[in-house]
């Protein structure tokens, strides 16, 4: 099964928007455990991830060609 | 009240004069007159906004003026809310202009904000905006959420009911304040001066939008921008349930978030002089960068320890009474210094060297040697 991912802010510097296989896994958590495995300096930051354009509140089922956005908070003004 | 003035957004569709008169009305505080609060404060006196305040403590610095357009080179040192309000008042003496030049404490925002039906937060650090939203979710008030990061824009409109009537606040998208130090600001990342500029005039345009009740404000919803490819991304907010925030003001008065506290107490901050006063005392000196980061320092001296092992770093046992965090500019080893205060407390005394090793290369080729 494969998704898009976009992401934002500095989690853009080591996470490019992509298309990737994620075959095995089926929900947000699963996908979070994976993120963090693959690019380990987001296990170190606070971010958020977004399914289809809403924000992820508790775990969600992925289907193929889903998009999932991954932002971290910005404070500049 | 139909001056010439406003003419030309009174002839507008779905505008007119019932819309002018509810930006007459409204008071509106913008909070930090910087980057995205200069080009705010123009649009919505501009427009006529009928009772403005201003919230900033700080003075106008020459590296404000590529980005802080209220402001002149001659305007340097001086108090930004006396200047803003000058400015203001110049380009609209039809509305009253409040200047507020204080710093938001806990202890007086809630004042403060009650005086204002509208939020508007452009300040530059996670504390005020964690404040400012704990203290607009008490009060209820609409509160328009605008930052910046690199060439990056975030906007959003907090407590405003949607059609289901639910409202969310940023603490619904991310409860706890990233550490000091995680994520860097303007002054130490750098910012392109139009980016705040959009994004300011952005929400100063939903401000307007939720005055009047004109198009689709950014209710319940977040804006991402991107400067360098025109991207806009919207996201829905709904609401989250793993954090909590005072509901009554004694509440909100003793509310702390450990990780600003922590700021208060934790470590301290030091410079080349201490570190090397301290190397003659029972002190682990510990480089946080990664390992292919340059100049290589003596291991046998300065202790490796890449943020991204950290926690396995912590997990190790150290016997000496001093704990020095280094990096190359000083903001990872805060994040370094704050993990091991968490850890350790008091029992021991822990440093972060500010501005790096390149705020000090002279002592640090000296050290290589």
């Amino acid at each position: 099964m494969e998704i898009d991912i976009i992401s934002f802010g500095k989690i853009s510097e080591f996470i490019k928007n992509q298309r990737v296989d994620i075959t095995g896994i089926s929900d947000t958590d699963a996908l979070k455990i994976y993120l963090e495995k693959t690019f380990p300096e987001i296990s170190q930051m606070k971010y958020k991830l977004a399914l289809n354009e809403n924000l992820i509140q508790q775990n969600t089922q992925i289907s193929g060609n889903d998009l999932v956005a991954i932002m971290p908070p910005f404070s500049g003004g | 009240m139909a001056t010439e003035r406003y003419h030309r957004q009174v002839i507008l569709h779905g505008f007119g004069e019932t819309a002018q008169l509810l930006l007459s009305k409204a008071r509106v505080l913008v909070i930090g007159a910087g980057g995205i609060g200069c080009p705010a404060l123009q649009y919505l006196a501009a427009a006529g906004v009928g009772c403005i305040g201003i919230a900033d403590d700080d003075t106008v610095a020459l590296s404000n003026l590529h980005r802080q357009v209220l402001f002149n080179t001659e305007d340097i040192d001086k108090p930004k809310v006396r200047i803003a309000k000058k400015r203001l008042e110049k380009m609209n003496p039809e509305i009253e202009i409040i200047s507020h030049p204080v710093r938001l404490e806990r202890a007086h925002i809630i004042a403060l904000l009650k005086d204002y039906d509208y939020v508007l937060d452009g300040t530059d650090n996670f504390e005020s905006r964690y404040l400012i939203n704990d203290a607009c979710v008490l009060l209820g008030k609409p509160l328009i959420f605008a930052a910046v990061s690199g060439f990056e824009g975030q906007l959003a409109i907090f407590n405003v009911a949607d059609k289901q009537g639910q409202r969310c606040n940023y603490r619904d998208i991310f409860p706890i304040p990233p550490q000091p130090g995680e994520i860097a600001g303007c002054a130490e990342n750098g910012v392109l001066g139009v980016l705040p500029g959009i994004i300011g005039t952005m929400a100063a345009a939903e401000t307007i939008k939720l005055i009047t009740g004109i198009g689709r404000p950014l209710i319940n919803q977040l804006l991402q921008y991107n400067l360098l490819s025109q991207d806009q991304y919207k996201m829905n907010i709904s609401p989250g349930d793993d954090y909590a925030i005072a509901q009554n003001e004694d509440d909100f008065l003793k509310m702390t978030d450990p990780v600003f506290c922590a700021l208060e107490v934790g470590y301290t901050e030091i410079d080349a002089e201490q570190l090397l006063s301290l190397q003659k005392q029972s002190t682990i000196i510990v480089d946080v960068r990664e390992r292919h980061e340059l100049p290589i320092l003596n291991e046998q001296i300065y202790k490796k320890a890449p943020m991204t092992e950290f926690p396995t770093f912590l997990d190790s046992d150290i016997e000496e009474e001093n704990m020095v965090f280094i990096c190359q500019h000083g903001i990872r080893s805060i994040l370094a210094a704050q993990a091991a205060q968490e850890k350790y407390g008091t029992s021991k005394n822990i440093y972060s060297l500010i501005g790096g090793i390149a705020n000090w290369k002279n002592y640090f080729l000296e050290a290589t040697k």
